[in-house]
């Protein structure tokens, strides 16, 4: 979070706001206590037995009380931390219902005749993909977002991807490839979210590359790997913006401001192949752009 | 011809989800009825006797789990559940209480319709029990003889792909989670563990099945829950 500062940082200025403390009480005991009075001077040695534990003491109490008072504003801050994931659940959950109003209405409408309830049909499922991508983001940064490893096959991954995908890809073909021998492929992955990072890269793919142009997915082992590649032929990435558009809110420099996506997808893949032991990774070529889904590959026992 | 008539339930505490829905599915041959809590629509149920219910896992005075199992007591009416987004271990305590399908909110009324068009159409057939051969498209279960026939062609199954199949094929359009399918096939056969395989085994099946084992005909993927057979 970016406003909190780094903890290195505050216990430094605690330990210079306790000696700078301890030193000024040093000095006005010396000023105004210890004969002579009024110098600096420290006529009696014994004096410093007097003074040394005393401003001791005073460093120890002030770095205390200070570190009290961070501790409290850390705790004020991951309450707030707390609040807004609480808020942004309720939220997203209690949005479900309106939205399913406005969208069986506008269906409604359409039945009628009029064209313009396409678009409030859209624009509402839009909405629910901001506030679902929210939610995860939310989620995964907080380390909240449950994962489920178990033994799985690609095939159920791709089935379910290109179940949530085919239908929107409107003109572009999806070309699947899986290895030409007949090998099952299969790892230790949680399946739900899998899917979920998949259709994200189809749908960047959908979303900017030309219409009519092919998306190729790719599955296959590169030892304990599982690699799922997802090939278009879009223009790619501007260089030097190749990790940046795993950044939370990216925008491609010059895009729309309504392309139709708040940025959230790429970063929330990245985060939910690294909680299972999994990564996404980018290439480009002369063809158009490659996004990868890396997972742990797992051996079936000979039966 | 009133002694047709489908009787629907749907059972939500939101009145414009109730509205959504009994728009969607009111028609000249069913009736919707409405119950805004858990207490209601089991009362309703119990009276009325619905042949398909609608229910929000939501609800304020019960969970959709225990609703599901108590009606579950003394109805085989299938059971649509409305979710707004719950975990999938929800989900799947749902399923294991004798759910039949979800869908997620926002839905679509077509969306809607369509699932419990399917619902409605399983709950028909299988009043018609007894029968000994399962027939969908090309692809012929014969539970009589224990053969699979693809195209006309036999598909030589193993006997937990068999057990998968069938298991899979008798609740043709309802959501069977892992535990269901793990209990119908390994019951009584030594686990050892089994359970972890279950997954491979269905992508197996699916390949003997499928055409296109990506985008297949007959098994789908409900992911962390399950799989269903059909549409």
């Amino acid at each position: 979070m970016s406003n909190k500062r780094p903890p290195q940082d505050s216990a430094t200025k605690i330990a210079l706001t306790g000696i700078a403390i301890g030193a000024v009480v040093f000095l006005l005991v010396d000023w105004f206590v210890l004969p002579p009075v009024h110098t600096l001077v420290i006529a009696n040695p014994l004096d410093w037995l007097l003074l040394l534990p005393f401003s001791v003491i005073s460093i120890v109490v002030a770095q205390y009380v200070q570190h009290k008072r961070e501790a409290a504003r850390l705790e004020a801050l991951r309450e707030v931390d707390r609040l807004k994931d609480a808020l942004l659940a309720s939220v997203s959950h209690d949005l479900r219902t309106p939205l399913t109003t406005i969208k069986a209405l506008a269906h409604e409408l359409g039945a009628l005749g009029d064209e313009r309830s396409q678009i409030i049909e859209e624009q509402a499922d839009r909405l629910t993909h901001l506030v679902t991508g929210l939610l995860d983001l939310s989620r995964l940064s907080a380390g909240a977002m449950p994962v489920n490893v178990q033994l799985n096959a690609v095939d159920d991954l791709l089935t379910a991807a290109l179940q949530d995908t085919e239908s929107q890809a409107a003109g572009h073909a999806l070309i699947t490839e899986l290895p030409r021998d007949g090998t099952m492929l299969v790892g230790r992955f949680d399946l739900a979210l899998s899917v979920r990072i998949l259709v994200n890269l189809i749908e960047n793919a959908i979303k900017y590359s030309e219409p009519g142009t092919a998306i190729r997915l790719r599955a296959r082992r590169q030892q304990e790997k599982l690699l799922l590649s997802v090939e278009d032929s879009g223009p790619g990435v501007p260089t030097g913006e190749e990790e940046r558009i795993f950044t939370p809110f990216y925008r491609p420099a010059g895009a729309r401001p309504d392309a139709g996506s708040a940025g959230l997808g790429l970063a929330i893949a990245r985060l939910m192949a690294e909680g299972q032991g999994g990564a996404v990774t980018y290439e480009r070529d002369a063809g158009g752009s490659t996004f990868t889904l890396e997972l742990p590959a797992a051996d079936l026992r000979a039966e | 011809m009133p002694a047709a008539r489908i009787t629907i339930l749907v059972v939500d505490d939101e009145p414009q989800i109730r509205r959504v829905v009994k728009h969607a599915l009111e028609d000249s041959s069913t009736r919707v009825l409405e119950a805004a809590n858990a207490r209601a629509g089991l009362d309703i149920a119990a009276a009325e006797r619905p042949d398909l219910i609608v229910l929000d896992l939501g609800l304020p005075d019960g969970n959709g789990e225990d609703v599901t199992r108590e009606l579950r007591g003394w109805t085989q009416a299938p059971i649509l559940v409305l979710s707004a987004r719950h975990s999938d271990a929800e989900k799947v305590a749902l399923f294991d209480a004798g759910g039949d399908d979800y869908v997620t909110k926002p839905f679509s009324p077509a969306e809607l319709k369509a699932r419990v068009r399917a619902l409605l159409r399983r709950a028909m057939t299988a009043a018609a029990d007894g029968a000994t051969k399962i027939v969908r498209e090309d692809l012929v279960i014969d539970l009589e003889k224990r053969a699979v026939k693809l195209g006309g062609s036999p598909v030589h199954v193993t006997p937990i792909e068999w057990d998968l199949l069938v298991a899979l094929a008798t609740h043709a359009g309802r959501v069977m989670t892992h535990q269901q399918l793990f209990t119908a096939v390994w019951r009584g056969r030594d686990h050892g563990d089994a359970q972890q395989y279950l997954r491979v085994y269905v992508a197996h099946l699916r390949r003997k099945l499928e055409a296109d084992p990506v985008r297949p005909r007959f098994i789908f993927t409900i992911p962390a829950v399950g799989y269903r057979f059909g549409p």
